[in-house]
């Protein structure tokens, strides 16, 4: 039945310029108008402008420049605090407060030892007062730096008196010490007579560690992560066990050799595994410095004992040298 | 007719008279000849005796010693009979432990206190046979005063404290003689448990130990429990006056029950009656509101618990400790530990004999102790509980199980049997205890352990009669009779009373010497420990 017909307000004929920087969709009625399929094409990517594709990948070499330039700048960075470098006297000084920022990341004490149950997370470290564990100290100030820690210190009734440099090792008592609540994490120094270094910390869970070696990886997790590289992270641990066996342990022989290999390895490099400080660093310091005094190391041994004293994070261990 | 029958009759008696006359008469003689012979054999004998007897004067029963006379002789001890004293002529006065003869030799081992010594009595140009029998008779535990001459032997004596000598003996008297049954063996006394089971041997239960004292407080074991105990108290006088405390003593006769009114002793006093006091409390908290700043007592304490467990007694003795402090409590905790601390030290440094004897006949591991003591927050030991399965509520009070289970935890952890846990929950604290200032739902009050067990219990105490009487109602103490807002009454008023003067603010604690002694050696009954113990079912030696 023809029904009355009314003129179209418009003409089809109007073209209209849709915006090319949104997404489209496809045309939910596309079954009656065969016509808006040509807009379709630019989004399915089957006809890609040319000029547009050459943008993005100009777009992604500049990016890749970008990132090798933040990362060799970075490298100059840690140069920079070693004062071998040729700089004037501004720039050593910023390097003697120690550097939060020596570490790419922090970890998270949940993720790392469990789930908080209301008790304070305290680790205990049983030591022989005979060897202090000079690693562990380095580590406790390095962990006081990122968590609020309330350390302490006992006597065992195994051992008869410790010196007063080796109860006070720990630094002075936290003002707040006397709410263990308000504390994130527990660093309790027990000295007794012990024949190895043990470590206890959740008794339901894990079974105590023992050994400096062993203690330093766990303490340094809590710390930053290992590097994720696994050739780089078999380096460090390497170092580390050549550290506390063979340097700390081992015969006259076996130590110049250890001093010799490090000294070929920081020809090389500034640091002993990777560009930053790592354990392996650490732990070779600690070590090195218990067997001998500095002056009689090798010369590259000597350029690296004392950057590592610039950063200034090997404080605790210096007392207990003497 | 009777006659003759009488007659008859009597004659027959008399013949059977006569018989039984007869054998009786034989039964006699026979008697009389058998008593004859064995008079003549003694006689005999006797006069064999009497002619060898040669060491008659040189051993015997001498009068009893009622200070005829005063003599001047110096008696060894048996702990001083050593290598150096050989070939001395020395007079001993010990106690007879064991006799046995051998022949012609007797050997005896003569005790005093926790030493002994092997002694030898032989027929030769000193004794006589008949000496040798008379040591070999004297009854166990006698006292004897022996004269002898110390001589060093080539093979150590195991069985002896002083090993490396032996006393031959030239004279023997016995002081004072002991019945020949005993009780209770000596032997058995010290015998370890387990070992007594393995052979056979008897070991003596504990009644009967207590039901006679005396002799088992003779043995070695004994002997080293209470001088350690001794030692105990020493050192605590000792720590604290170094500290610069001042004992007091308190009054025992109360009039009103201060922890809580059920387990209490009651006395009649006159037309009245009182109560025995179950803690010095009330009274150390006076003597720090009268300016005394740091005081201890060491005095008995009765409750009237009707617990026959391993750990309590009705009658004890209480070392209790109260100070002022300054700004915090946790000073009064550094206080009490570091007293406990050199306690320990001093039992570890100077009493390792007394510890190794009794560990002979109760073996148990050494005690262990961080200096300074470890102090876990009440949180912590529910955390450290709930980890370990244990279902408990925030504000629930530690039953026994768990108190032993977090003993050995925190064993496990740190390694010592002696710590501190600080903030209790405030409901299970008694109503003078100080609440926490900054939650409502702990209080300012701690208790210590040892090996699992609790030692003491302590707290900062109220001193503001505000708050303690606040405090007090709530706990519904006493009964209060108010007039326009006064405390004018009650069982308390004077206690209150002693705050209202100005009062410094103070804490303490109080230890059971007994349960101390107890859990250092890691015995496992507190009656071991205890003299005289008194319990709901003993009232005597």
């Amino acid at each position: 039945m023809p029904m009355y017909q009314v003129k179209p307000v418009f003409g089809d004929d109007i073209k209209t310029d849709l915006p090319t920087c949104m997404y489209k969709l496809p045309n939910i009625h596309a079954q009656r108008s065969a016509s808006g399929c040509s807009e379709h094409a630019l989004q399915n990517g089957t006809e890609v402008d040319p000029a547009f594709r050459d943008l993005e990948v100009r777009q992604d070499k500049i990016m890749r420049r970008l990132n090798e330039l933040k990362a060799a700048v970075d490298g100059l960075a840690k140069t920079v605090t070693t004062p071998d470098a040729d700089l004037d006297q501004t720039v050593t000084s910023l390097s003697q407060s120690p550097t939060a920022t020596s570490f790419r990341g922090t970890a998270d004490l949940d993720s790392l030892l469990g789930k908080d149950l209301g008790a304070l997370r305290d680790i205990v470290i049983n030591a022989n007062p005979a060897r202090p564990p000079l690693t562990l100290l380095v580590l406790h100030a390095m962990l006081c730096q990122r968590y609020r820690v309330l350390s302490s210190v006992h006597v065992h009734s195994s051992v008869s008196g410790v010196p007063a440099q080796l109860l006070s090792c720990l630094g002075p008592r936290h003002a707040d010490s006397y709410v263990r609540q308000r504390f994130q994490l527990g660093f309790t120094l027990i000295w007794k007579d012990v024949s190895k270094l043990q470590m206890k910390f959740s008794i339901q869970n894990m079974c105590p560690i023992e050994g400096e070696a062993n203690v330093a990886r766990f303490l340094f997790r809590l710390v930053a992560p290992y590097p994720s590289d696994p050739a780089l992270a078999t380096l460090v641990d390497s170092w580390v066990d050549t550290a506390f066996f063979q340097l700390a342990e081992g015969s006259a022989k076996e130590r110049s050799a250890v001093l010799r290999a490090l000294n070929g390895a920081l020809g090389r490099d500034p640091w002993l595994a990777g560009p930053e400080l790592s354990l392996a660093d650490i732990a070779c310091y600690c070590c090195v410095l218990q067997t001998g005094p500095a002056a009689s190391s090798p010369a590259n041994v000597q350029r690296w004992l004392k950057a590592c004293e610039n950063l200034g994070h090997f404080g605790p261990a210096n007392p207990l040298l003497q | 007719m009777t006659k003759d029958a009488v007659q008859g009759a009597a004659e027959e008696a008399d013949q059977a008279q006569s018989k039984k006359g007869l054998k009786k008469q034989q039964k006699e003689a026979e008697k009389a000849a058998k008593k004859a012979e064995k008079q003549a054999k003694l006689a005999a004998d006797t006069q064999s005796t009497d002619e060898d007897d040669f060491a008659k004067d040189r051993y015997g029963v001498p009068q009893m010693v009622q200070s005829q006379q005063k003599l001047d002789r110096v008696l060894v001890r048996v702990q001083k009979l050593t290598p150096e004293k050989a070939d001395q002529l020395i007079w001993v006065r010990a106690r007879v432990h064991t006799s046995r003869a051998k022949g012609k030799q007797c050997f005896l081992v003569l005790r005093q206190q926790q030493f002994n010594v092997q002694a030898l009595v032989a027929v030769g140009e000193r004794a006589s046979k008949q000496m040798v029998k008379f040591a070999a008779n004297i009854n166990k535990e006698s006292i004897v005063d022996v004269e002898a001459m110390v001589r060093k032997v080539e093979q150590k004596i195991e069985s002896c404290t002083q090993q490396d000598v032996e006393l031959h003996i030239e004279r023997i008297f016995v002081i004072s003689q002991a019945e020949p049954r005993l009780p209770l063996q000596l032997e058995d006394c010290v015998r370890p448990d387990g070992e007594g089971d393995e052979d056979g041997r008897a070991t003596v239960n504990q009644d009967t130990r207590l039901d006679n004292r005396v002799i088992d407080l003779r043995t070695t074991t004994s002997q080293a429990i209470f001088r350690l105990q001794s030692g105990v108290c020493q050192l605590f006088r000792d720590t604290l006056t170094n500290k610069g405390f001042v004992e007091i003593q308190t009054p025992k006769i109360i009039s009103a029950a201060s922890e809580g009114g059920a387990n209490v002793f009651t006395v009649s006093y006159f037309k009245t009656s009182a109560y025995l006091a179950q803690s010095p409390q009330l009274y150390k908290q006076m003597c720090i509101c009268a300016d005394f700043d740091k005081v201890f007592c060491v005095g008995p304490v009765f409750r009237a618990e009707d617990s026959n467990t391993h750990r309590h007694l009705t009658e004890f003795v209480g070392l209790d400790i109260e100070l002022a402090f300054n700004y915090h409590y946790h000073e009064v905790i550094e206080s009490i530990t570091d007293t406990m601390v050199q306690i320990f030290k001093g039992l570890r440094d100077k009493f390792q004999t007394e510890i190794q004897t009794v560990g002979k006949q109760y073996p148990s591991e050494p005690f262990r102790f961080l200096e300074p003591t470890l102090r876990l927050e009440y949180t912590e030991g529910v955390a450290m509980l709930r980890e370990a399965g244990v279902d408990m509520g925030d504000e629930e009070d530690l039953s026994t199980p768990n108190e032993k289970l977090l003993g050995r935890l925190v064993k496990e952890k740190y390694d010592t049997d002696f710590y501190v846990l600080d903030k209790y929950p405030l409901a299970v604290r008694p109503f003078y205890t100080m609440p926490d200032p900054n939650d409502k739902k702990y209080s300012n009050s701690y208790d210590m352990f040892m090996r699992g067990e609790e030692i003491l219990s302590g707290a900062q105490r109220i001193h503001d009669a505000q708050l303690l009487t606040e405090r007090a109602i709530h706990h519904n103490i006493a009964y209060f009779y108010y007039v326009t807002n006064t405390l004018v009454a009650g069982k308390i008023k004077s206690y209150i009373d002693s705050f209202r003067y100005g009062a410094p603010p103070h804490g303490g604690g109080g230890i059971g010497l007994e349960r101390v002694c107890m859990l250092y050696l890691g015995l496992h009954n507190v009656r071991q420990v205890s003299m005289f113990p008194r319990d709901p079912k003993r009232l005597t030696p």
